[in-house]
């Protein structure tokens, strides 16, 4: 559902508009209570940081200090309480692992990953529409191939394809590195496997979405008045096809952490998907959940801005939402 | 529409042959034949592939091609189960919340809404830590990680089957919420299920593989395809066999449910035109 953007079109509806930007907010609020309220009950049962903390070795009284030191000793209700409002103030709480806030713990690790994340996001994408676009506006042997290709890509977990990248650029050929964040050249090889957990969806996605606009009764009239064939695919097809596609990246968004993990794992690169399994092996709450909150807010953006962007280029959308 | 229902029947047949021929091989060779994944001739240690071990061995010496097959049985059983929890849980909740409707609706569609907010390894690895690893920790875990998307397309669905004269005429005659259920809803949905189970079945492969690669779902050691990536990767320049059996393994099975999905769909889509 958009937003925002009918505001641009009609300004009589600017108050309704904010009204459901008011609406939309308030969900996500209802949202991200619920999430850390299940996450923070959940992530009590898993077991006691304190012991973690202290170290194998530690006597009772040192554990007595660190449960002290932490607010641990407290009744979990106490503990939730406190958590709560220190996180309506912003405050997340302080890492268990590091002793710094949770949030910069969380926030420094966040760019390294939206490094990766973003650029692989585009690259999937202009890939997607180039390739769909082709393999949509007709048949040949040369596009069967291709079609063949993507449907084995799609079979290709993104993580056995990054594995495969590293065996065959850095290992067999060893044109680029495979770990760690340094120089362009490093950032090459994570940023093509992530591509790789959006591509072949997007690819068919727009693929199907092309086809199916050439049999539109517009685009048949466009043809009928002899536009040229350029002109049909860029002006009427293609915006037509994004609809979709574009829907289809905000629900992606929500994957690409999933996918960052994985792919921050195999190629050794200090990002959030990195922290969370470093964080989750210590049991460090106080972090995850920080991840799951940020990582919260970053997908119902996504999916906020893919509205937006579904609302611009579909008349359609944009009509319904008025409509509300 | 002969030729296009002739490359659906194709891709089904082909899909499902490919499923069944893994699942026997895996249970002829290991557990009938009984070849044993987990044990290892320490002086037959990275060996290459050749006549004593078709695919090679691995670091502990152990055959990568019974350590493959014995791990298809392990995660084609897995991602059916963890297919099937979804199916059962976010199906049931679609039914409910489209009969039932108003609070009860609401409330599924907070949980819906929550569960696709919380990022799925979060959740997995806190299951995990709660239950253990293992078989069914990980299907319960990726069970209760992907029921919403079926929550959302089934309530979808049902809701405009609702809204259909036949449904309102049987409520007229008495007919009571449960047969409706069984004897309107469940049969019209059954293309879109399984159509959506074929899918969720290749995206709980690969989840499976990413929590096993990742040390986070199959115990250390345990023979799955993601545990053999995950131990191929420090060996990928001298033993490179090692990673290329579970890889392809994986690959396979995941085109083999993809084409299960594509020749369900198109075969559902022909029907209805």
């Amino acid at each position: 559902m958009p937003a925002a953007g009918e505001t641009r079109r009609r300004p009589g509806v600017g108050g309704a508009a904010l009204a459901r930007a008011g609406r939309e907010l308030a969900r996500i609020g209802v949202l991200v209570l619920v999430v850390t309220s299940a996450l923070f009950f959940l992530l009590r049962l898993t077991g006691d940081p304190s012991a973690m903390l202290a170290g194998p070795d530690a006597s009772a009284e040192q554990l007595a200090a660190i449960r002290a030191e932490y607010g641990l000793d407290r009744p979990l209700i106490v503990q939730y309480a406190s958590y709560l409002s220190h996180l309506f103030r912003g405050d997340f709480g302080v890492s268990l692992a590091s002793g710094q806030p949770a949030l910069t713990v969380v926030l420094e690790a966040l760019p390294a990953t939206l490094a990766l994340a973003l650029p692989a996001l585009l690259l999937a994408f202009v890939c997607a529409i180039g390739l769909g676009a082709w393999l949509g506006s007709g048949t040949s042997r040369a596009r069967r191939l291709m079609s063949g290709l993507v449907f084995i890509l799609q079979g290709t977990p993104g993580f056995v394809a990054g594995l495969l990248l590293i065996q065959l650029f850095a290992i067999e050929l060893a044109w680029l590195p495979s770990m760690g964040a340094y120089g362009a050249a490093s950032y090459v090889l994570p940023v093509a496997t992530l591509a790789m957990f959006l591509l072949p969806k997007q690819t068919r996605l727009i693929a199907s979405s092309v086809r199916e606009a050439y049999q539109e009764d517009y685009v048949r009239t466009a043809v009928a008045i002899g536009a040229t064939e350029r002109e049909v695919l860029f002006r009427h097809v293609l915006p037509n096809a994004m609809v979709g596609s574009v829907a289809l990246l905000g629900a992606q968004a929500a994957l690409l952490l999933s996918g960052a993990t994985v792919t921050e794992t195999i190629f050794g690169w200090p990002g959030a998907g990195t922290l969370l399994l470093t964080s989750a092996q210590v049991l460090d709450f106080p972090v995850i959940q920080a991840i799951a909150i940020v990582v919260a807010l970053l997908v119902f953006l996504a999916n906020v801005l893919a509205d937006v962007a579904v609302a611009a280029l579909d008349p359609r959308a944009r009509d319904a939402a008025e409509a509300v | 529409m002969a030729a296009g229902s002739a490359a659906a029947n194709l891709m089904l047949r082909g899909g499902a042959g490919l499923v069944l021929l893994m699942m026997t091989t895996s249970i002829a060779v290991v557990f009938v034949g009984g070849a044993d994944p987990s044990s290892g001739n320490l002086d037959n240690r990275l060996a290459a592939p050749g006549f004593g071990a078709m695919l090679g061995t691995d670091q502990l010496g152990r055959d990568v091609l019974v350590r493959t097959l014995a791990g298809t049985a392990w995660s084609l059983c897995a991602a059916l189960a963890a297919t099937f929890l979804a199916l059962l849980i976010g199906t049931s909740l679609a039914l409910v919340a489209a009969e039932l409707g108003g609070k009860v609706a609401l409330a599924i569609e907070l949980a819906v809404n929550s569960v696709i907010t919380m990022p799925g390894l979060i959740i997995a690895i806190i299951v995990i830590a709660v239950i253990g690893q293992g078989w069914l920790p990980i299907v319960v875990t990726l069970g209760l990680i992907t029921w919403p998307i079926f929550t959302r397309v089934i309530l979808a669905e049902t809701l405009s089957l609702k809204a259909r004269d036949y449904v309102a005429a049987s409520r007229l005659v008495g007919e009571t919420r449960l047969r409706i259920v069984m004897f309107h809803y469940l049969p019209a949905l059954r293309p879109t299920l399984l159509v959506m189970a074929a899918f969720h079945f290749a995206d709980m492969l690969i989840a499976e593989g990413a929590l096993s690669f990742l040390g986070l779902a199959a115990p250390l050691g345990a023979p799955t395809w993601g545990n053999m990536m995950a131990d191929a990767r420090p060996y990928v320049f001298s033993a490179p066999w090692m990673l290329l059996a579970p890889a392809a393994a994986i690959v396979v099975s995941v085109i083999a449910a993809n084409l299960i999905g594509d020749g369900l769909a198109s075969r559902f889509r022909e029907r209805r035109t």
